[in-house]
């Protein structure tokens, strides 16, 4: 009896190491068409399961005929994920599997995001480090060549330019606004709001407010909302253009319809006393300036 | 005989493998039996988690429980209440191991980033149904109102920017008062009700300390103060005194001083401790905690609330999670009134100049609650917590508990009228903090000087000379790893434009026209909310940096320097001729 308990105990053991040898063996994803693998695995990543996306875009890389878009698509959510999961990321893997992309799917559609990535990990260089700027300002630059009009030329753009104008200097910002100057003429509202915006910083610095003002009234009347965002909302733009023609134009009928503007949107915003102090302010000096002129 | 044998041999030698298998299953047993006598066979069972032990809150969700199956016979609500200290392991836990409540509450004793992956992999998005009306609101004023309307903060805290998703339903909002013991008040002062003028206030608090309590031999406490209770006089009424730096200090005008604007305003020597908001802070915070029982800094929570209750101590702030308990507590003994933080009258000799209101209360809402990816019944989870957040719902669970209700148009209890909101006021407006040392000596001087071990002219030398010395070092520091904020947001980025490619392939796949037509738009939504966030925050990251950079590093203002909110000489001559054009005949 004690001898049949033994054994059923070591057996039971035995299948128990065995289950728990089999779980931490190397997982494979299987199953599903490669489309569906993709979504699958973008959905993992999303979800910041970075271990099961790279399964997964392994997975659909193997099914996906070489060079196709949908090997091209796979193979750039995999380079994504060795790129950008934290921990575990291998930038060399990734920039390899990047390249793989330009080589052997030159006509994919993924190709601009790929260069895009490239250059974003020229970019975005680890902590402690200093990025090659004339590689970066480079490796923008060919995308913006290759693929003019392209999303991934635009965001290209915006990062040079922004990176032109954290050098806060006169000649480099004189040439990003003219730069600038021809993104926003362009139709397309792509980005057309942040240029603006970056145009409103080059005036900031080259100490232009009417310029500024422009700039600010043309990014906040481009700006894209993602509807769902409770965060969205205009408090701060109508603060920022209310104080900006208040303080730095002198626009005070301007300054009134930006501070009234917050005042009946955002009855509940934290700036509402600001706002009051600020109608009474300019109420004060217009008063005390007339009683002057009237009694000269 | 020999079976017999056989058989004590075998549990004397395995005695303890048996204890542990029979109490094994006896507690399956008592489970299966306990769960088997709350769920009646057949029925839907929703499993609710939440820290709150406090009784009315589970009186109230009882109650709303109760409520629910009178519309939903077949459904059974059990709560699961865990404490504080406990909840955070025991989530993990339940979430891990695939056990988890329908519902649980979320947001607190966890560390954000913890919940942040937790809401990715346990939790359901509630996206879908913010926009849509809230089915309890049946027959009230916002029948037809998008559920995150009906919201009083339109659903701020539930919404999770990472996942671009909403992940739960809040309940209650909060706030914080002064509780007083109003017969004791009576018997010291003569007063009914504690006075909300700030001398008035001080002269009260004055008397109360000058008599002797019978019971212990010493002056009675006119405030019970603890490390804890300091955090809501400081934030709720020393802090907001410094309002006025803004004017001072901030330098792009966004309405809020930062800790770099906070730095480079006492380098360049437009703040110091001497600057009327800073010094009418550091003057309220002395006056105020003198009135506190002594040491008050080294002692906790529940000391102060002792104090309180055992009638030693006249006032004590709290938040409205204590307001139910603490009545039931006095209940009896003495009548609890609430009262709001005194202020400055507007012609106080000291502080009328820079005290110029009230402070501004967020109207966030908290206890809120999510819905575990491993719910058999989602949609009646999901349902249950509709009807907890409908008009008559929310305004129901919160008369019992003694919370402020989260939706609009729900009435308050009396008890707590004196806990609505400041939607407009003021704030405090500095930011001392720039990390390392200076952080370290800043807590060191001000815990000095709260419990007036230094002077205030101590204090001012002394911090000042360490943070014009340090601060710099500090807030670079600080700010080394800036571009790691980058990273994750580059990480978060490309999850968005995987799934817009995906969109746009699916547009492109779909052949019928209705769901064409619906997947560009899909594909549509997709990029835009992928360009409103690469706008939003991954453009600005270098340039935020090298501004903020030039800024703190800056020693001298330019000679022509203007305050941020004072007009320019240029701004006033152009001011003036447009009203001279006006005025001339």
């Amino acid at each position: 009896m004690a001898d049949l308990i033994k054994r059923l105990g070591v057996a039971l053991l035995a299948g128990a190491l065995a289950a728990g040898g089999s779980a931490c063996g190397k997982k494979n994803a299987t199953g599903g068409d490669v489309a569906t693998l993709i979504s699958e695995a973008w959905t993992k990543y999303r979800l910041s399961e970075f271990q099961d996306a790279q399964l997964t875009f392994e997975a659909a890389r193997a099914s996906a005929q070489p060079g196709s878009d949908a090997w091209a698509m796979a193979t750039y959510g995999l380079a994504t994920t060795w790129d950008l999961r934290r921990p575990g990321e291998d930038p060399k893997l990734a920039t390899k599997l990047y390249q793989e992309i330009l080589t052997n799917a030159p006509a994919s559609p993924m190709i601009p995001w790929t260069e895009l990535a490239l250059a974003r990990q020229k970019h975005l260089v680890p902590v402690g480090q200093e990025p090659d700027y004339a590689a970066v300002h480079k490796a923008y630059q060919h995308i913006m060549d290759a693929f003019p009009g392209h999303l991934a030329a635009k965001e290209a753009f915006l990062y040079q330019e922004s990176i032109e104008l954290a050098k806060l200097e006169e000649a480099s910002t004189r040439a990003a606004v003219k730069r600038l100057n021809q993104f926003v003429q362009s139709d397309s509202t792509e980005f057309t709001g942040p240029a603006w915006s970056l145009l409103a910083v080059a005036h900031t610095t080259l100490k232009n407010p009417a310029g500024r003002l422009h700039a600010e009234q043309k990014s906040f009347e481009l700006t894209e909302v993602d509807p769902a965002d409770p965060f969205v909302e205009f408090a701060w733009a109508y603060w920022n253009l209310a104080t900006i023609a208040e303080f730095e134009v002198g626009d005070f009928d301007l300054a009134r319809h930006y501070y009234n503007k917050l005042l009946e949107a955002y009855p509940n915003d934290i700036r509402v006393y600001g706002c009051k102090q600020a109608l009474a302010r300019m109420d004060a000096l217009e008063a005390q300036i007339r009683a002057e002129e009237e009694g000269r | 005989m020999r079976l017999i044998q056989k058989l004590l041999d075998f549990v004397r030698t395995y005695f303890a493998l048996l204890v542990v298998f029979a109490v094994f299953l006896w507690s399956a047993w008592v489970i299966a039996t306990y769960r088997a006598q709350q769920a009646p066979p057949g029925s839907i069972v929703i499993r609710l988690g939440h820290w709150q032990l406090e009784a009315s809150v589970r009186e109230g969700l009882d109650e709303m429980a109760r409520d629910y199956q009178k519309l939903h016979p077949n459904v059974v609500i059990i709560q699961d209440a865990i404490p504080e200290g406990t909840y955070g392991q025991w989530v993990s836990t339940q979430l891990m191991g695939g056990t988890a409540p329908d519902i649980m509450q979320v947001g607190a004793m966890l560390p954000d980033n913890i919940w942040l992956s937790y809401y990715n992999r346990y939790f359901q998005p509630l996206s879908r149904y913010v926009n849509t009306p809230n089915p309890h609101n049946a027959g009230t004023d916002i029948a037809d109102v998008p559920l995150r309307r009906t919201f009083k903060d339109g659903m701020k805290t539930a919404y999770v920017a990472e996942m671009q998703e909403y992940m739960s339903v809040p309940l209650s909002q909060f706030g914080v008062r002064i509780f007083y013991n109003k017969d004791l008040l009576k018997k010291l002062t003569g007063l009914d009700v504690a006075p909300l003028d700030y001398r008035e206030f001080l002269a009260v608090c004055q008397k109360i300390q000058s008599v002797t309590n019978p019971t212990s031999g010493q002056p009675y406490i006119p405030i019970a103060g603890s490390a804890y209770h300091f955090g809501h006089w400081d934030g709720m009424m020393f802090s907001p005194v410094t309002y006025g730096c803004f004017r001072r200090a901030d330098f792009n005008r966004d309405g809020f001083v930062g800790n770099d604007e906070t730095f480079v305003a006492f380098k360049t020597g437009q703040l110091d401790f001497l600057y009327p908001p800073l010094a009418c802070w550091l003057k309220m915070l002395r006056e105020v905690t003198g009135y506190f029982q002594t040491g008050y800094t080294g002692l906790g929570r529940d000391e102060a609330v002792f104090l309180f209750a055992q009638q030693r101590a006249v006032f004590m702030t709290t938040g409205t999670w204590d307001a139910r308990s603490l009545q039931e507590q006095a209940k009896g003994q003495f009548e609890v009134g609430i009262m709001d933080f005194p202020i400055p009258a507007r012609d106080d000799p000291v502080y009328g100049g820079v005290v110029e209101g009230r402070i501004y209360e967020t109207p966030g809402a908290g206890f809120r609650f999510g819905i575990s990816r491993t719910s058999k019944n989602f949609d009646v989870a999901l349902d249950f917590l509709l009807f907890l957040a409908s008009q008559r719902g929310n305004e129901k669970l919160n008369r019992i508990i003694g919370w402020i209700p989260a939706i609009v148009g729900t009435e308050l209890d009396p008890l707590l009228q004196a806990f609505e909101p400041h939607l407009e006021g003021i704030y405090g407006n500095i930011n001392f903090n720039l990390g390392g040392n200076t952080a370290v000596t800043w807590g060191q001087i001000y815990s000095l000087y709260q419990v007036n071990q230094i002077s205030f002219e101590d204090f001012a030398t002394r911090f000042t000379e360490y943070y014009l010395q340090n601060g710099l070092k500090d807030f670079l520091e600080q700010q080394r790893d800036w571009r790691r904020g980058m990273q994750r947001n580059e990480q978060y980025l490309a999850g968005i434009r995987g799934r817009a490619i995906l969109a746009d392939e699916a547009a492109a796949a779909a052949t019928d026209p209705a769901a064409k037509a619906a997947a560009e738009l899909d594909a549509a939504s997709a990029w835009v909310r992928y360009r409103a966030i690469t706008s939003s925050r991954q453009i600005w990251g270098e340039l935020n940096h090298a501004r903020q950079l030039d800024l703190i590093t800056r020693d001298h203002l330019p000679a022509d320097y203007v305050a941020p909110y004072e007009y320019s000489p240029a701004v006033l001559t152009k001011i003036r001729e447009r009203i001279r054009a006006e005025v001339a005949p």
